[in-house]
């Protein structure tokens, strides 16, 4: 296994991949957590609500070392001939395509978003309504899912073009990073005091 | 440097260790026991039960088919107040027989002061075994604050579904409520539909939904939870108390908090729309200038919380009767109380709101007297406060000095209580340990009940004050300061009195 991971990344290449590891899933949190904020300090204290937010954002931290892990094992399935740099910038437009779903998904529930009247009265007319819906999940993801791949692999310009946004998103990820330490930092206090 | 302590040193210091002892056995030689042999404590509380919503207390409801029924052979005491409006300053003055301004424990979550970490329910019945549990984790601060003088604190995820929420609480011991409120909000989608975690939310409800559902048909809308872990029931926390009441050593000193019927009202299916379209209409009150609910949800909460107080009902008859059939109740004292109520009117739901109108404050109090078979009715006006010098007085232990409440009728020497101001209070926004600048207060005097908010935003000046008279009109819906202004100028000066000594030791 070990040899596996050698021969497909250099340090350089994990540490990317880490980091782009981190982004989603810290801003997705931040959002979230700052969103709360007020709504704790009205039902319990300034404290409490920073103990949420440091809470959050270490969790979150474990949540991305876990997706960071899945996404290395998962490029040991990529071709061998690809450069680091090449597997690195597909598994992160793997998880940034995921990573908007999983948004969406959340997002249409805030929001209040809805299948039209007329589409869920076709499914649930069918008989299998959650087939129906599975089938009508996919017939929408796998186009947002093949398209990137697909110009991924075939267009020369996609890499460096990707490559240079992961390099601008490197800056925000070392950020949510320092402000792991701090949250971890006071989480110990909170444990402590 | 020479170590100056020698062997010698440390024989004359172990010499004096029995004196620590002299001042427990000095207050016993004041206050000696009663004859006989000691007597349990138990003292069970429901969380955010008013009393206003129990059928007992003549609401139109039969919330509590189960509690009036046994009640026949109680103590009931029809005026009670709790210390304050939530957990934290109510289950405070309980426990401690204090008022939330002297024990500071007023602020969310909060923790009594210092000297009140050794004055307590646990310390002051100091020769029963105490034992102590909580469903709900702002009680179980105070109870962890109380742990030296409890001999079994019985971990609160115990009596819970496992889920990975326990794993968080037993993680983070010393902070498990904050803690676990951000795992709930990283992993469970809210009712928006939201979570801070974008893959791990679906993966853990999956999970934990499954964990569930054998027990999701007994509990329709969802199991009763105190929204940081995934669930518990109250027979598995009867069943679990049993098991202990009745193998641990005797005397106990008992204290159980449940938190049913605290909101999510999630009822046993047992009782599910047992009051739909019952006709029940309550008296409608105006809109408060504290209100922030909708009124269109106002009597459907309050539906749902009568039918959550049914499964209450329920689970204490049955517990009643077990613990009748074990035969404890013929040596245990029995106190069943809440640690403050909530509200379904002038367009105010739940117990978070600043106002302290009676259905927050005013909670039941029944005392099951061992050997009792008659009912008896007390209609004084009595505190939170009082029920730790009763219980003490009443299984001869000493009261302790420092409690403010008073031993409860028909338990006192006098046959009535002594005039008196009683007062709840609510200072979330104010400085723990600050003079008050910002907070709502009640004083009950002869009758008469003084409402007194400053410092919101809502009352600006002097603050806002009104006057109900509760023996002609319990429901405060007339507002007397204007009307008798003399009565009013007088309980406000008195009140002012009172919070001027309070300040005191924080100016």
């Amino acid at each position: 296994m070990i040899h596996s991971i050698t021969s497909k990344y250099n340090k350089q290449g994990l540490w990317l991949l880490f980091l782009m590891s981190v982004f989603p899933q810290h801003l997705w949190t931040l959002i979230f957590a700052f969103r709360d904020i007020s709504w704790l300090i009205d039902r319990t204290n300034v404290w409490d609500a920073i103990g949420n937010t440091s809470y959050g954002m270490v969790y979150a931290f474990f949540e991305s070392l876990l997706i960071f892990g899945i996404l290395a094992l998962l490029g040991l399935l990529t071709p061998s001939r690809w450069e680091v740099n090449r597997r690195v910038a597909f598994l992160t437009l793997l998880l940034f395509i995921t990573s908007i779903w999983g948004m969406v998904s959340q997002l249409l529930y805030l929001w209040n978003i809805w299948l039209p009247f007329p589409l869920m009265q076709f499914i649930a007319s069918t008989g299998r309504p959650l087939v129906m819906l599975y089938l009508f999940s996919l017939a929408v993801v796998v186009p947002t899912v093949s398209f990137p791949v697909f110009a991924f692999v075939r267009w020369n310009k996609t890499l460096p073009t990707l490559l240079d946004f992961m390099d601008r998103l490197t800056t925000l990820s070392m950020l949510y990073l320092f402000f792991d330490v701090i949250g971890l930092i006071i989480v110990v206090i909170r444990n402590i005091s | 440097m020479k170590n100056q302590f020698n062997r010698r040193d440390f024989l004359k210091l172990a010499s004096l260790l029995p004196l620590g002892m002299a001042p427990r056995l000095l207050r016993s030689v004041n206050n000696p026991p009663q004859q006989g042999k000691p007597q349990n404590v138990l003292v069970i509380v429901f969380d955010a039960w008013s009393a206003y919503n129990v059928s007992l207390y003549g609401y139109p409801r039969n919330t509590t088919p189960n509690i009036d029924r046994l009640a026949s052979r109680a103590i009931r005491y029809h005026n009670h107040f709790a210390g304050g409006s939530f957990t934290t300053p109510g289950t405070a003055s309980l426990l401690t027989g204090v008022l939330p301004w002297t024990h500071r424990a007023f602020d969310l979550n909060g923790k009594v002061a210092k000297p009140f970490v050794s004055r307590n329910f646990f310390s002051a019945l100091q020769n029963h075994y105490g034992i102590a549990y909580t469903h709900n984790s702002w009680a179980n601060t105070l109870l962890r604050q109380f742990s030296q003088d409890i001999d079994e604190l019985i971990p609160r995820e115990l009596l819970m579904i496992p889920s990975t929420n326990t794993f968080i609480t037993r993680l983070f011991t010393r902070d498990d409520d904050t803690s676990a409120v951000s795992w709930e909000r990283n992993t469970h989608l809210s009712d928006d539909g939201s979570a801070y975690s974008l893959f791990l939310s679906g993966l853990i409800e999956n999970l934990q939904e499954k964990k569930i559902e054998d027990l999701k048909p007994l509990f329709p809308r969802g199991l009763p939870t105190s929204k940081s872990d995934i669930g518990f029931t109250l027979e598995r926390a009867r069943e679990y108390m049993l098991g202990r009441l009745t193998s641990i050593p005797q005397p106990f000193a008992g204290y159980f908090h449940f938190l049913p019927p605290h909101n999510p009202y999630n009822t046993s299916q047992k009782f599910i729309n047992y009051f739909n379209e019952d006709g029940f209409l309550p008296i409608h009150k105006p809109r408060d200038i504290f209100a922030t609910s909708q009124k269109s949800t106002l009597q459907n909460d309050r539906r749902l919380y009568d039918e959550f107080v049914l499964y209450c009902d329920d689970e204490f008859g049955k517990l009643y009767n077990s613990l009748e059939k074990s035969g404890l109740l013929e040596n245990t004292w029995l106190v069943l109380t809440s640690d403050h109520g909530e509200m379904f009117e002038r367009d105010i739901i739940g117990h978070i709101s600043d106002v302290l109108y009676q259905p927050v404050v005013r909670v039941p109090l029944l005392i099951f007297e061992p050997g009792r078979t008659t009912g008896m009715d007390v209609h004084d006006y009595t505190s939170a406060i009082d029920v730790l010098p009763t219980l003490a007085h009443v299984s001869g232990e000493p009261i302790p000095e420092w409690s403010e409440g008073i031993i409860l009728p028909p338990f006192a020497r006098q046959s009535q209580i002594p005039e008196r101001s009683l007062y709840a209070l609510r200072a979330v926004k104010n400085g723990k340990y600050a003079p008050f600048t910002i907070g709502s207060f009640i004083q009950v005097r002869g009758g008469y009940k003084l409402h007194y908010y400053f410092g919101y935003s809502q009352t600006p000046g002097d603050g806002l004050v009104r006057l109900y008279d509760l023996n002609s009109d319990p429901e405060e819906m007339n507002d007397l300061a204007a009307l008798k202004p003399e009565t009013t100028a007088e309980l406000l000066h008195e009140l002012k009195a009172k919070l001027k000594l309070v300040n005191e030791p924080y100016l």
